[in-house]
């Protein structure tokens, strides 16, 4: 699943986006995850079945470098180690790759429930004209 | 779901329908009219009835294509998601609206339409203009919901003997073009040239305004005119690769096809092209319902030519049917059955072809005019066909078929015509496909026909021409003579046989034991 999030709020706000995009950056890199070459999106959790066909969308070349970056950060993790620095995740780089999809997804699966609890209700005859009811 | 203004409205369009047809003479309602918009073309007939259809009719068959395989998937594609609705609610909402979405491709022309309540005009237009311009092409889709479908096709066309001998017999008979296989005939071009990109290439040609012409029928020309103006103004004006293919080129020969599942075997002819095309022979048509082979009748073979020559062997199928293009056509005669049968029947199917070359009876040929127009006419009417031959004839000429005009033309088909064009076909060399049981299965050349070039027959033919009259017809008798044999037997002289038939004889008993 995707975890909540306060950026659309500030994005559309850019008073508020100029203040907070200083403190965005320091909290990013003390985090931890950009010195292991990951991304904020290979932290979202896997155990989900939205995210799982969010992960089969993903081109072969985007799939290929999420298991190398996953693999790499492991074996950091496992020498106790960190990578040498100019291995580090760049912010530029450090985009949303996975996030749409699974928004795409999740809006799939919403219409299609919306779509299956329809209530259907017969046009009222002579009232309106006939080709009003789509 | 049908309000009562609709109702009204319906009931005094019929009303009207039916007073203007019988003030005309002729099927007046028949006709196509046709139109343009922003640079699109349409065209369309207001049949009376509740039910319309709408339809895109591009110029994207297998012949056009750019790479293998892009015709079946842009007709798979269709009514997928676009910019604007998803694929499920697309099918949602014409399932709600009561409708009927279909594409189909043939080999010259991909149909993309619906079939729906008249007074739903409007959102099919704007549907329809939605798949040809907004059409998101993504690749999970492709991976998801498109190839798995083409591959099982792909299956089926493998299992299918009659359908690979038909393709085969295209492909010996045009080689590139209209010669291109209907259907996936191997895994390559989804390994290889399908990908999401390629289709969305490929869908920027299809559905530019040259590329396609808009058909409805049982929908009010004027309406139609209206939304086709509002819905396809951002059409491309433009295609992205244009889609020619050269003038059609017949070529014709043989190809053998080993077969566990089944015995087919199929005979081509070039033939004639549609009505609104260049080569347009109306006695085409006239030659396929005489030789025929499918019995209108049930329960009965048949008086067609072929038929009779299908005696023995009840159990197979066979059937004549002229396949008509844009510049070009074909005449098939399929055999499907068991190797043994089509071995002994095949060379009695040219034979009747030669007797056509020789000469018809009366009461056959007029009994082959009647039943050609009827089909003809029966399936232009049809909406399905009017639609596709309405559509090809508008993007490629400028011009709808026109149903009177076909069966004018039938009216005019002769004899002489119909003797003349079988001469031809059995000069030309012939196309002929065998998939099946290969050792039992017969050559073209052991049924007698011609595959080997036109130029032997034709040059013989100048040099007896050029001849004195009386001379010539010596000369000319001597052309169709063919190898004889009598078998002596106890000193006397049994009776004289036709090579070619004894062989087939010989070979079919052998095969059967």
């Amino acid at each position: 699943m995707s975890y909540p999030t306060l950026a659309p709020y500030i994005t559309k706000r850019p008073w508020l986006m100029r203040w907070m995009r200083p403190l965005s950056e320091w909290y990013f890199d003390n985090a931890g995850y950009r010195k292991l070459g990951l991304r904020a999106d290979d932290l979202i959790p896997e155990e989900d079945e939205l995210v799982q066909v969010a992960l089969k969308r993903l081109s072969p070349k985007e799939a290929y470098d999420r298991v190398f970056r996953m693999r790499r950060a492991f074996q950091c993790s496992l020498a106790h180690q960190l990578l040498p620095q100019h291995e580090w995740t760049k912010s530029a780089d450090d985009y949303p790759y996975l996030h749409p999809i699974i928004k795409e997804v999740m809006a799939e699966q919403t219409e299609r429930e919306d779509l299956e609890s329809m209530v259907i209700n017969k046009r009222k005859a002579a009232k309106k004209p006939a080709s009003a009811g789509h | 779901m049908l309000s009562r203004s609709a109702v009204g409205r319906a009931a005094r369009q019929s009303w009207q329908q039916q007073r203007r047809g019988l003030a005309a003479p002729a099927s007046g309602s028949f006709q196509y009219q046709t139109g343009e918009a922003h640079g699109v073309k349409f065209a369309s007939r207001d049949i009376p009835g509740p039910v319309g259809t709408l339809a895109i009719v591009s110029q994207a068959g297998t012949r056009f294509q750019t790479a293998p395989g892009l015709t079946e998937g842009l007709e798979r594609y269709a009514f997928k998601n676009t910019e604007r609705r998803s694929t499920l609610r697309i099918q949602r909402e014409s399932e709600l609206l009561g409708s009927q979405l279909q594409s189909y491709h043939t080999r010259e022309n991909l149909v993309v339409g619906a079939k729906f309540l008249r007074d739903d005009l409007p959102y099919f237009a704007e549907l329809l203009a939605e798949v040809a311009t907004m059409t998101k092409f993504r690749r999970h889709v492709m991976n998801e919901e498109v190839l798995p479908l083409l591959q099982l096709d792909h299956k089926r066309y493998l299992g299918n003997t009659l359908e690979m001998a038909i393709n085969s017999a295209y492909g010996v008979a045009f080689h590139r073009g209209l010669g291109v296989p209907l259907k996936l005939s191997s895994s390559t071009p989804i390994t290889k040239y399908l990908s999401d990109s390629a289709l969305a290439d490929y869908a920027a040609s299809a559905y530019a305004k040259p590329s396609f012409a808009i058909v409805g029928n049982g929908v009010d020309h004027g309406e139609l005119s209206k939304w086709v103006n509002e819905f396809f103004a951002d059409v491309p004006s433009q295609p992205l690769q244009a889609l020619k293919s050269e003038q059609t080129k017949y070529f014709g020969g043989e190809e053998r096809i080993a077969h566990a599942a089944g015995n087919s075997f199929v005979l081509a002819f070039p033939g004639s092209s549609v009505p609104t095309g260049s080569s347009y022979k109306p006695e085409v048509s006239v030659l396929a319902a005489l030789l025929g082979g499918e019995s209108t009748i049930k329960w009965s073979p048949g008086f067609s030519l072929l038929s009779k020559a299908a005696q023995d062997a009840p159990n197979m199928h066979i059937a004549t049917k002229s396949n008509i293009f844009s510049d070009a056509g074909l005449l098939t005669i399929e055999m499907h059955g068991s190797a043994s049968d089509i071995r002994s029947t095949a060379g009695k199917v040219v034979e009747a072809l030669k007797s056509v070359a020789q000469g018809v009876s009366k009461e056959d040929f007029q009994k082959a005019k009647a039943l050609a127009k009827f089909k003809e006419l029966e399936y232009g009417q049809e909406t399905q066909a009017a639609i596709e031959l309405t559509g090809a004839g508008l993007v490629q000429g400028n011009k709808a078929y026109q149903i009177d005009d076909v069966a004018k033309s039938m009216d005019g088909v002769t004899e002489e015509k119909v003797k003349q064009i079988a001469k031809e076909m059995l000069e030309n060399k012939a196309s002929v496909s065998a998939v099946g049981d290969l050792y039992v299965l017969p050559y073209a050349a052991e049924i007698g026909l011609n595959v080997y070039n036109r130029y032997l027959a034709v040059a013989a033919r100048v040099v007896r021409r050029s001849l004195k009259e009386d001379k010539r017809i010596q000369a000319e008798r001597r052309g169709e003579m063919d190898m004889r044999f009598a078998k002596w037997e106890n000193g006397k002289q049994g009776e004289n046989k036709s090579l070619a038939h004894a062989n087939d004889a010989a070979m079919a008993e052998h095969a059967a034991q």
